[in-house]
């Protein structure tokens, strides 16, 4: 029998608001352990919850960027476990009345055709503290680090609308993209700012069953979760066709192992209305207000990086998928930068340098304005490729203008025809055998030749007038 | 007998100055002071000091008020067994005190000491620093033998606090003191709090309905067939709300521990056991139980108690007070079962679950089972203020 897999996602994703959910306190769970606490967050007795408007906000602009629908009325609940992480008895999360309902990204399938996967609706809650087991002695310790207490986080909850661990993974690319261009959070699941659970049944092909699912935890990485959906489908398969059936329980997924473990279930009661957090209000001008704050979408902002700058698509795809390349692309431009060049010149060169120096685009100290100044030189023929690259390494290292460092370091290009006349002469005079194997024939020679020109001049040489005097010179022979 | 006072604050003197000057009140452990003890009557709590002022403290201390110290409490404030609420201000050691309303304990409290007890509107005080047990339904309770007192204190603890969103952005009463016309102002009594009163309370009810004829407010009889439902209500939604409340106490930071537990879900469990009384237990269970088993029935008692507020809207858009009776004889320890301490507070729990104001006032008498309440509308503080302080004024021989 050919099965088929039921997937359906629940994405927690850790909202990067200054503070907290509902206090004052920095959030940032990485500080030195209980550092960012208060009453509040400590869920000391006598403490008042005050919801965060940024994290509301920051949520809301999730919310929209995911094409979801902002409710007009969303409250808070009390889902009430007990462990350790939780020394309040409940966690602050709306399951009556969610933030947002709706939503959902479209993809690009395996067969090429688009595929539109559901949210089913988002809501706001707070994080848990951090447990930490050590060893006093011999004796094993549980620690608490309420760093991470009271942390906004939003969960994505989607349809059942997934059936291959690569739609899952474009989806979570998607959502990624998405929610970074809202501003709301890095969503790096190997930072464990977006987690992700999987919520997987299978069912023979074409049939509408909905059977017991199985839930899929602790991936971290969005490779993991498209390994952990497909150890999770072949192993059900296996199940079922040895006639055994699948019970309803949470599995763990083990990357070394790249095998799925069963782990027990924490005990979940139903959730009760919070009493003291007030619900949230939208009114129709709160949500329109909200929506101007959106940036361009990243697949809108794609189209349009292919319709007005010429750039193919897949290009503009990768240029649009990370807001701030996005951005710097679109500042080069607004200085005069032509789109080709731009892009070339981003992608090749300054990514891969502001990623080896563990730098971000956004706060490179190769500004936008910098970097275009190096361009302009470059397509004003005042310096060549070669000497473009040596001033990016310079540009890192230095405050000065890319026009500084080119006089100061003597990177200007050499255009002058007379002087690179004689440069010629000399080095054709320097290589009599280079000169009859181009005459014997071989056009390789000409490279050859052209390269050594570039080495005498030390790189300064205009390639372009190089190639064309000399090969009226070589013509002439 | 056990002592009022569980502490007694060593500073005499007050902080601040301002239109409280040199007034001695008293709070409950379950109302933070920083540094003070706050184990909210309750042994779960034990140990557990309160990191800051609650906003009623400050702005108290801030007025000039003196906060002479904690009063014993009941565990959590749930009921008056083993509280000696009331007793410091009948015995003058303080001139007012504050106490947490869940089910009627100030208005309870006030009867058993004699003097006025008053529990606001909900939403009008910040819950900044209270540790309640059933959020929805409590409020802090001022009692005094001067209503004049409460009034003033109630002008300045009440009002927007931005600690505490939860505070609904709505207009304060104006406290100062207002003019009450009788002729012009309808009393209700509804019909079903008349019957099965029990021994005094229904001579007392028929006194203050006499002396408010004679004093000419027009008495207007009306039925609220489902006035019964407010302790139902209350007691479903308010165990559901305090089971969820309580679920903190887990004995790791504060509160008894037992010791010797092989793992922290052990030492939860037995440490709780030994930590809550049997009436607040018996309470955390019944919340439970509607929680986890019977979570229809919760929802059930939440339609209703929406429906309860609607008839009382009505209620009061035909009255401007209602008179109602006050409790059957004074609480004793032997009403510390659930059931014992539901019946007790039949009369006083319907303003928790509607969240208007009430206010108890002794009879011209004097006697503890003579007194009765009466109540506005939500936020309706300043009216009942007027209304009660008519009233007092006319026994003294004032004149309106
Ligand atoms: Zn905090």
């Amino acid at each position: 029998m050919e099965f088929e897999a039921v997937i359906g996602l629940e994405i927690h994703v850790e909202l990067n608001a200054r503070t907290k959910l509902f206090c004052d306190c920095p959030n940032n769970p990485g500080d030195e352990p209980n550092i960012n606490t208060c009453p509040v967050c400590l869920w000391f007795p006598g403490a008042v919850p005050r919801l965060s408007q940024e994290a509301l906000e920051k949520a809301a602009l999730l919310c929209l960027a995911l094409g979801a629908e902002l409710q007009p009325k969303s409250a808070f609940d009390q889902k009430v476990y007990y462990y350790p992480d939780l020394p309040k008895g409940f966690q602050l999360s709306q399951a009556h009345l969610p933030l947002s309902r709706g939503g959902g990204i479209d993809i690009t399938d395996e067969d090429g055709t688009t595929k539109r996967l559901r949210i089913h609706h988002i809501h706001m809650e707070e994080d848990v503290a951090k447990l930490v087991h050590e060893m006093e002695g011999r004796v094993p310790i549980s620690l608490v680090d309420f760093n991470r207490a009271g942390a906004p986080l939003v969960e994505i909850v989607t349809e059942p609308d997934f059936r291959t661990p690569y739609q899952a993974m474009e989806f979570l690319k998607a959502l990624r993209t998405q929610v970074r261009y809202a501003g709301s959070s890095e969503c790096s699941m190997e930072n464990g700012t977006m987690r992700v659970d999987a919520n997987i049944s299978i069912r023979p092909k074409g049939t509408g069953q909905m059977n017991t699912k199985v839930e899929v935890k602790n991936m971290n990485s969005v490779r993991h979760v498209g390994d952990a959906i497909a150890h999770e489908i072949s192993r059900q398969s296996a199940c079922v066709q040895a006639g055994e059936t699948v019970v309803l329980h949470t599995r763990l997924w083990d990357p070394d192992k790249k095998v799925t473990l069963p782990m027990r279930a924490k005990f979940e009661g139903p959730c009760v209305p919070d009493p003291i957090v007030p619900a949230i209000e939208l009114s129709q001008q709160d949500i329109k207000a909200l929506r101007s704050r959106l940036p361009e979408m990243p697949a809108a902002r794609a189209e349009r990086f292919v319709s007005q700058h010429g750039l193919t698509g897949e290009e503009a795809t990768f240029l649009s998928t990370d807001p701030d390349v996005a951005a710097y692309f679109e500042t080069l431009l607004g200085q005069g930068i032509a789109p080709r060049t731009a892009m070339h010149w981003l992608t090749t060169q300054l990514i891969p340098a502001v990623r080896d120096r563990g730098q971000e685009l956004g706060t490179t100290p190769v500004t936008p304005a910098r970097f275009a100044m190096l361009l302009k030189m470059l397509s004003n023929d005042e310096i060549n490729a070669n000497a473009a690259r040596e001033v990016l390494v310079h540009l890192f290292d230095s405050e000065e203008s890319p026009d500084a460092i080119v006089h100061a370091r003597g990177f200007k290009q050499v255009s002058d025809r007379g002087e690179l006349d004689s440069l010629i002469d000399r080095v054709l005079g320097e290589q009599p055998s280079a000169v009859n194997d181009f005459r014997a024939g071989q056009s390789k020679a000409m490279g050859f030749l052209i390269g050594q020109i570039m080495q005498a001049s030390g790189g300064k040489a205009n390639p372009k007038i190089i190639r064309e005097l000399l090969a009226k010179k070589l013509e002439k022979m | 007998m056990d002592s009022i006072f569980v502490y007694l604050n060593p500073e005499t003197v007050s902080e601040g100055s301002g239109p409280l000057q040199g007034l001695k009140i008293s709070i409950q452990p379950n109302i933070s002071a920083s540094g003070w003890p706050t184990d909210a009557g309750s042994n779960a709590l034990i140990n557990f000091k309160a990191l800051v002022d609650a906003t009623l403290v400050s702005r108290l201390r801030e007025a000039g008020a003196v906060i002479k110290g904690l009063t014993r409490m009941s565990e959590f404030g749930f009921g008056l067994a083993g509280s000696r609420a009331g007793d410091a201000v009948s015995r003058g050691a303080v001139d007012a005190e504050l106490v947490l309303d869940l089910m009627g304990e100030s208005r309870l409290a006030a009867q058993r000491a004699v003097v006025c007890g008053f529990k606001p509107s909900y939403g009008l005080i910040s819950r900044y620093g209270l540790i309640g047990l059933i959020p929805s339904m409590e409020n802090c309770g001022v009692l005094s033998r001067s209503l004049k007192n409460i009034r003033e204190m109630v002008k300045i603890i009440a009002g927007p606090d931005e600690k505490d969103f939860s505070l609904p952005d709505e207009k304060l009463p104006d406290f100062s003191p207002q003019k009450v016309n009788p002729k012009k102002t309808t009393v209700g009594v509804i019909t079903e709090t008349k019957s099965g009163l029990q021994g005094d309370q229904e001579s007392a009810l028929h006194a203050a309905i006499d002396e408010l004829k004679e004093a000419g407010f027009r008495i207007k009889e009306m039925s609220f067939p489902d006035f019964s439902l407010f302790s139902l209500v209350h007691k479903i939604v308010g165990s559901v709300e305090a089971s969820s409340c309580a679920g903190r106490y887990d004995s790791v930071r504060y509160g008894h521990r037992v010791p010797g537990a092989k793992n922290w879900n052990e030492m939860y469990l037995s440490s709780r056991e030994e930590a809550f009384g049997l009436l607040v237990k018996s309470y955390l269970f019944q919340g439970a139980f509607f929680q986890f088993q019977r979570y229809d029935a919760y929802e059930d008692a939440c339609r209703i108690r929406a429906r309860l507020l609607e008839d009382m809207q009505k209620t009061m858009s035909k009255a401007d007070f209602l008179l109602l009776p006050a409790a059957n004889g004074v609480p004793t320890d032997a009403t510390a079962s659930l059931s014992g301490t539901y019946e007790q507070f039949s009369p006083t729990v319907f303003a928790n679950v509607t969240g208007q104001p009430a206010l108890y006032l002794p009879s011209a008498s004097g006697s503890a089972q003579s007194g009765f309440q009466l109540a506005g509308p939500r936020l309706g503080d300043a009216r009942l203020f007027a209304m009660g302080e008519y009233l007092l004024n006319l026994r003294q021989g004032g004149k309106s």
